[in-house]
């Protein structure tokens, strides 16, 4: 029985060695990573799913942990700590740092204003003046579409008040668009709009980011991880962006890996495709054509904080500066 | 035999009460036309089933303005009896008419007073007793004016404001016999009303209703399962036998009137106290026969499950 | 025992319990260290509520919160007495309704919200239908279980006196039953409460429904949403206490 051990035990550290994997520290264990995804699985999460299939989390001594929870609850974990890294909408981390809530923003994901307000495209509005008076279909007075909304009519010197919005808690204003119920509604760019067009629903689009460049989702963290974890988190970081670099460049690689951590999506290729590459043109602006993927843009935060502080009803203090909002330091 | 009505129809005129005026000329009249007949009436309950007789061929007369007592064992359908004559329950063979016509359906010719006062809770002592009239559609002015009066006879002026819960089972009672003289019926029925009043208090309301009678003319039938209140209150008393209740006999009450307490020790109220008795107390010596003819069940009109608040006096005796 | 006495010994015991409460809520602040946007201290939430009336804020929602419970109360309770009484006194009409009148209150209204306002919009419409489904059944089934128990002897009272059916249920079974619809009310306002603000959920655009998911979700201002809890709370204690006073001055009076 003691002449098997020895081989045994020389045989399981050279086992254990190996599954160690290449490039790994020598027995240094992964830091655990949660990462908090949107409410609901999806191929725009095309680049972690690549980042994890692909191994870069791992190479970088990451041990990433999925999580799906609705922004508010986000931003709050996020907080107190209780995840680490999270996708957060721009608009809310505004808010929230001005109620004290300590995140901060380090990394953009999408750089170009996700929430946009479509038409039907024989509808004669083709700008945000043409609203004026006419019926739109949103889900609620709340959240990124409602600030971009206000934002989008205040250019044309409108405000919500001078159209006949109708509510849709279901989120069904695009059927409501389609059906016309409504004249225009709000929606994704990545989503709705997507959708229509590939039921053969023309629609024009508008958005803000000609108007007021406010900040979409990107990487959050909170102040507390972020001293704790600085280094992971910056690997992290530069993990994602390598492979939003990579599908940026071949979507369908993004979306084979997509697919296999979330095997649903396979279901119906084509459609996902076609909101993967809508979703890949959001990653992308003028601002990180010259400063690459996941660059925050100073000028634009700053525009866009006083914009929001200009909105009724808006309780962001006047102390708030950009500088509490961001951290470029975990930007390679 | 005519000794006692030539006597009453003789202090019939002697005493009017001006505050009765229409009840007044009314009497007179009445004393030549108003009577209860009661011809064969016979009535039975189905109960769990089976058919219970309750009466069985009773017949008797009830003269105008005189008070007839019907004296019986439990269970001898004495309160059936009222019942039919208020037309509660109609019988099941043979008939009832008040002045030859036959009894209504819940016969406004009758003022019904229960065994407990069922008042209503909710309300004072005066809107109790105008109650009747504001079902009949009389106008507030007049039955708060008739109420009042009618609280006055009873001595009962300073509780008009009172709710039930603040009187005693006495003066709830006596506001139940008040709302029974609401509709100035020509006919009191009074089902065992003191029997939940003890001995003392009985005896003078006794007196009280001696005392609303005459000066309201009112003819009243009462039904008690006590010898001495149906000897002391009435002209006649009509024993029934237990159940099925038949009319064992017919007792003449030869004591004069106005009735005052010392008749109680008189030997004439002893002599027919006895007679009453011995109509009785053939089945009253007989323990056996007894306890056979008490069956189980009550009357059936005597549900259980009244709630607290109601009336601490309330259910069957 | 004076008037003064009797208030103080009866108020007391709830200021007391209302110390022992602010105390422990500020000891778990102070002890875990919570910051304002986890869990606020009282005086945090106390400044908040005062500053969200002062500006308007939270009567703008609450106004709305109200004309909903209002309307439903009203609507759900009349409805539930006179489906109370015919249940009561039909034994066809209970053989025919209990099954739906049961299965409408077994499911949980969170799941009908929704339905209801696709079908209705996100009107006042759909919102006083919510209310007055969920303050339905406990008045409905108070009002069955009061003219049911209402003495028999008075009943037939009643039928001594020739009162037409209608007399009978105006002078003698309401009033009779009175002391249970009440409480079956008393139980149905506070339902009222929970019903307006599902019914926003579903979807609204003024409410204390919708001041919550505002003050959680865009404006992430956590005090506001505890004093907006507070209020709902103070609302529903309210309406209570109105109940409570209908009924000692219908009923107390004869008690």
């Amino acid at each position: 029985m003691f002449r098997l051990l020895r081989p045994l035990v020389v045989l399981s550290l050279l086992v254990g060695t190996v599954a160690c994997g290449p490039g790994a520290p020598s027995a240094v264990p992964p830091v655990k990573l949660t990462v908090g995804l949107g409410y609901i699985p999806s191929v725009q999460f095309a680049q972690f799913y690549r980042a994890q299939q692909q191994g870069y989390y791992a190479q970088a001594g990451l041990d990433v942990a999925f999580q799906h929870e609705i922004d508010p609850n986000l931003i709050t974990l996020l907080g107190q700590g209780a995840v680490d890294i999270g996708m957060a909408d721009g608009t809310s981390v505004i808010p929230a740092a001005g109620q004290g809530i300590p995140v901060r923003y380090i990394a953009t994901v999408y750089a170009r204003f996700p929430s946009v307000v479509m038409a039907a495209a024989d509808s004669g509005i083709s700008s945000p003046a043409d609203l004026d008076g006419r019926s739109l279909g949103i889900p609620g007075r709340f959240g990124s579409s409602w600030i971009m909304l206000q934002a989008l009519l205040a250019s044309a010197g409108l405000s919500p008040d001078d159209l006949e919005i109708r509510l849709y808690p279901d989120f069904g204003q695009a059927v409501g668009l389609q059906q016309g119920q409504v004249d225009a509604a709000t929606g994704f760019r990545n989503n709705e709009p997507v959708q229509l067009d590939l039921a053969g629903f023309d629609v024009t689009v508008l958005d803000v980011d000609a108007i007021t460049p406010l900040p979409g989702p990107g990487l959050t963290i909170g102040e507390s991880t972020l001293a704790a974890k600085r280094d992971a988190v910056r690997a992290f970081v530069a993990a994602t962006l390598r492979a939003m670099d990579e599908i940026n460049a071949d979507p369908e690689a993004g979306l084979d890996d997509a697919i296999t951590s979330v095997p649903e999506l396979g279901n119906d290729r084509a459609t996902q495709l076609a909101i993967l590459e809508a979703t890949i043109e959001m990653w992308r602006s003028p601002y990180t054509g010259t400063h690459g993927l996941g660059a925050i843009d100073r000028d634009a935060w700053s525009r866009s904080l006083e914009f929001m502080r200009g909105l009724p009803d808006s309780n962001i203090p006047s102390s708030l500066a950009v500088d509490r909002l961001v951290a470029e330091e975990l930007l390679p | 035999m005519g000794e006692g009505r030539r006597a009453r129809e003789q202090s019939a005129g002697t005493s009017p009460d001006t505050r009765f005026p229409r009840c007044e000329s009314r009497r007179k009249e009445v004393i030549a036309l108003a009577q209860i007949r009661l011809d064969n009436v016979s009535r039975s309950f189905t109960v769990a089933g089976a058919t219970l007789p309750v009466l069985d061929a009773v017949s008797f007369d009830v003269p105008s303005g005189g008070v007839t007592a019907v004296l019986g064992p439990n269970g001898s359908g004495k309160s059936t009896l009222l019942r039919l004559i208020a037309g509660l329950i109609a019988p099941d063979d043979g008939s009832i008419t008040i002045d030859g016509l036959a009894v209504a359906d819940a016969d406004q010719r009758v003022g019904l007073v229960f065994q407990e006062p069922r008042l209503l809770p909710w309300r004072r002592a005066i809107d109790n007793v105008a109650f009747p009239l504001e079902l009949a559609g009389v106008g507030r002015a007049e039955r708060a004016e008739r109420a009042a009066r009618l609280l006055d006879l009873v001595g009962l002026s300073a509780f008009e404001r009172a709710y039930p819960h603040q009187l005693s089972g006495g003066m709830r009672q006596r506001v139940a016999i008040c709302r029974a003289l609401a509709r100035d019926p020509q006919i009191l029925l009074l089902d065992e009303p003191f029997s939940a009043l003890d001995a003392l208090t009985r005896e003078r309301f006794n007196a009280e209703l001696l005392d609303l009678w005459q000066r309201t003319g009112t003819t009243i039938v009462l039904v008690t399962h006590s010898i001495a209140e149906a000897v002391f209150l009435s002209d006649e008393v009509v024993v029934l036998t237990d159940r099925p209740g038949r009319v064992a006999a017919r007792v003449e009450v030869p004591l004069g009137r106005p009735r005052t307490a010392a008749a109680l020790d008189s030997a004439a109220f002893s002599r027919a106290a006895a007679t009453i008795r011995s109509h009785l107390s053939g089945r009253a010596d007989d323990l056996a026969a007894h306890e056979a003819a008490a069956a189980p069940i009550h009357d059936v009109l005597e549900r259980a499950g009244a709630p607290a608040w109601f009336d601490p006096f309330g259910g069957g005796v | 025992m004076t008037n003064l006495k009797r208030l103080t010994n009866a108020l007391l015991p709830i200021v007391a319990a209302a110390v022992v409460f602010l105390a422990g809520w500020k000891a778990l602040v102070v002890i875990a260290n919570y910051p304002d946007w986890f869990l606020p201290a009282p005086e945090v939430v106390a400044q908040r509520f005062a500053r969200a009336w002062l500006d308007g804020t939270m009567w703008r929602h609450a106004s709305a919160t109200l004309v909903e419970i209002g309307l439903g109360f009203v609507v759900g309770a009349g409805l539930a007495v006179g489906v109370g009484y015919l249940l009561a006194r039909s034994r066809l009409a209970e053989r025919l309704l209990s099954p739906y009148i049961v299965a409408a209150q077994a499911t949980p209204v969170l799941v009908l919200a929704p339905l209801l306002v696709f079908w209705l919009g996100t009107g006042l419409l759909p919102k006083v239908v919510i209310c007055a489904l969920i303050v339905f059944f406990p008045v409905a089934v108070a009002t069955m279980v009061g003219i049911r128990s209402v003495d028999a002897r008075l009943l037939e009272l009643g039928q001594a006196l020739r009162a037409t059916r209608s007399q009978v249920v105006r002078h003698l079974e309401l009033p009779a039953a009175l002391p249970q619809i009440l409480g079956g009310m008393r139980v149905g306002v506070t339902l009222a409460v929970i019903g307006a603000i599902v019914g926003e959920w579903a979807g609204a655009d003024r409410g204390l429904g919708v001041l919550i998911n505002l003050a959680r979700g865009s404006l992430f201002d956590i005090p506001l949403m505890f004093a907006t809890l507070a209020t709902i709370a103070g609302i529903a204690l309210l309406l209570y206490l109105v109940v409570v006073l209908v009924e000692r001055a219908l009923v107390g009076a004869w008690r």
